[in-house]
């Protein structure tokens, strides 16, 4: 396994390491586990040691109203991983759910959304960055 | 001899009787009607022919014919205890791998069989065609043609009673188009034990010891096993006794099984007799070693027992799980999909007998029956490990399933003390309720893709919806 098959996972306030062993067994925090993983239209089901969890799907939009408070205008980070592109600069005019950056944790890309229409008033990343959870990225005035 | 075999049955019976058939050199024939197009018992036959239904007894025969087969075998469920089949059986000259019509008949025929029983000398639930005793509330009211729990009721006084037999009554016209009904003395706390018979055409009868299926929801078993913790060498003996009678009764030819009620004083009643291969056969197998299906072929080509009642003794114990697709904590509600993965358990004293694997399409068609899981071991504690860690290593993601329920159930302490009847369920309500938290570590891996690639537009939705929401 490469080097992108581990990390640090934050939640609850913790920060939890984790190596992926095999495509179905992980290390989180010292601990093994098997697990699969399906992702349905309305749910993502996890198996992890004889435990199925039903995680529901979000609402549409919800990545981009999460992704900042819609108020502020600013942009976090989603999840731990790394800066691919930034497609704004500072004083462009963005529309409300425009892409303004895309970001890979793991093996997997996810945009990041303009909350709201305005202007780009700060950016606090630059591609090939590595950030944390929560990490303030892009403020949109 | 027996060199051909239509299997007119589908799913996991129908593979493991596939099974049986190799290793005795039959060949095997499978039938399928259109949704099971794509199923695994058709592959696995070295024939398989296109049906309407496996319920019409002569397109059954029909096809039997027309693949040059000289037996048929029933499997259970469908047309198995139908005299139907083994009748169209007999007229086309081809052997029925089960008892004969006369036999299914009366065994099917709830007032009829406990008539012929209660004259044989084996113990029957005392019943009434309608008004009961005072004494003897409370009172099960029961469909004559019933089963599953269709068109029975509890009466606990003798002016409900009326009423009741008036809507058992409906109900079993409407389920089995015969709304004859009977009162029956109600057993509290009752334990439903079987016993597993053979009998050959040459008139030897033994019984195969016994099988505890208390644990049932809605009348139907889901955990099955040998031996039952109620058992004593004496009431063995007993009730061992009193199959083999209910056998002899009836010239029983062929694999069946003798249902009774025990009570918590070790009375025990006759219930019924299955007149066929019993879903949970494979808990006796584990413990004796037949292989209770060729028993049923060399008993229809004609051949005697091998061995006497004394030649049988039973090893250790062994449990069954019956896989379902369905949803425990929904009130059972059935589940239908594609099962996208699937891992089986294996490791010593691992059986499963599986009707599906990766990709099987589960729909509303049949039974949701998918497999069972059937472990050995010299102890019930041990067999109860063995069980919860064969669950534990079990993965079947895209169809939900009772897995996980059935893990919950055999790690209570109760069932493990083995004092269990048919109630044990209703008195675990807490068996039925699972916690809503998703632990930090399936959030994680959630994130990670698994099986498969995910978008981007896929994957941040896990972190930001719902209750398990952590930042």
């Amino acid at each position: 396994m490469t080097s992108r098959s581990h990390g640090t996972f934050h939640a609850s306030g913790r920060s939890i390491p984790f190596r992926l062993l095999e495509p179905n067994l992980i290390e989180i925090d010292g601990k093994r586990y098997r697990f699969y993983v399906l992702h349905n239209r309305n749910e993502h089901i996890v198996w992890l040691n004889g435990h199925t969890y039903h995680l529901p799907r979000a609402e549409k939009g919800a990545l981009s109203h999460a992704a900042a408070a819609p108020a502020s205008g600013e942009i976090t980070a989603l999840m731990p991983g790394k800066i691919l592109r930034i497609e704004v600069k500072v004083g462009d005019t963005v529309a409300e759910k425009q892409t303004v950056a895309i970001m890979e944790s793991m093996k997997m890309e996810s945009a990041l959304h303009a909350p709201k229409a305005g202007r780009v008033a700060a950016i606090h990343c630059q591609p090939g960055q590595v950030v944390e959870m929560g990490e303030l990225l892009i403020v949109i005035d | 001899m027996i060199r051909k075999v239509l299997i007119a049955n589908r799913g996991e019976i129908a593979i493991r009787i596939g099974h049986t058939l190799r290793e005795m050199e039959i060949e095997a024939v499978a039938v399928f009607t259109d949704p099971d197009e794509h199923s695994l018992h058709v592959p696995a036959a070295d024939a398989a022919c296109h049906i309407e239904s496996y319920l019409d007894a002569r397109e059954i025969v029909r096809a039997a014919k027309e693949y040059g087969a000289d037996a048929i075998h029933p499997g259970y469920g469908f047309l198995s205890e139908s005299p139907s089949l083994s009748e169209e059986c007999e007229k086309a000259g081809i052997i029925f791998i089960g008892p004969r019509p006369d036999t299914i008949r009366s065994m099917g025929d709830k007032l009829e069989s406990k008539r012929m029983m209660k004259s044989a000398g084996v113990p029957v639930v005392p019943s009434w065609d309608g008004n009961p005793p005072a004494s003897a509330y409370p009172v099960l009211v029961k469909a004559v043609g019933g089963g599953g729990g269709k068109g029975m009721r509890l009466v606990e006084k003798a002016e409900d009673l009326a009423e009741a037999m008036a809507s058992a009554s409906r109900e079993a016209s409407k389920a089995f188009n015969d709304s004859r009904v009977f009162v029956e003395k109600y057993i509290r706390r009752p334990r439903h034990i079987e016993f597993q018979i053979l009998g050959d055409s040459h008139g030897n009868h033994i019984h195969v010891f016994e099988r505890e299926c208390s644990i049932q929801r809605r009348h139907q078993k889901i955990i099955e096993e040998t031996p039952s913790t109620a058992m004593t060498l004496k009431l063995r003996e007993e009730m061992g006794a009193a199959a083999v009678a209910a056998a002899k009764a009836v010239d029983y030819r062929g694999a069946g099984t003798v249902e009774f009620i025990l009570d918590p004083i070790g009375s025990f009643y006759f219930l019924e007799m299955n007149t066929r291969l019993q879903v949970e056969h494979p808990v006796t197998e584990m413990t004796t070693g037949l292989d209770l299906v060729r028993e049923q072929v060399l008993i229809a080509e004609g051949q005697r027992l091998s061995y006497r009642q004394a030649d049988l003794h039973p090893v250790g114990h062994s449990m069954e799980c019956r896989i379902y697709a369905e949803v425990p904590e929904e009130n059972f509600r059935p589940s239908t999909g594609t099962i996208e993965i699937f891992e089986a358990p294996a490791g010593p004293g691992v059986r499963l007998d599986s009707g599906v694997g990766k990709n099987a399409v589960v729909s509303y068609h049949f039974d949701p029956l998918l497999a069972k899981l059937i472990v050995w071991a010299s102890s019930r504690e041990a067999a109860i490990e063995r069980m919860k860690r064969a669950l534990a290593d079990f993965v079947l993601l895209g169809v939900r399933n009772n897995i996980e329920f059935l893990h919950r159930v055999i790690s209570d302490p109760e069932f493990s003390s083995g004092k269990i009847d048919t109630g044990f369920l209703d008195r675990h309500p807490e068996l039925f309720t699972v916690s809503t938290d998703v632990p930090v570590e399936a959030l994680l891996v959630a994130s990670l893709g698994g099986e498969k690639t995910v978008s981007g537009a896929h994957l941040p939705d896990v972190w930001t919806s719902g209750f398990w929401r952590n930042s």
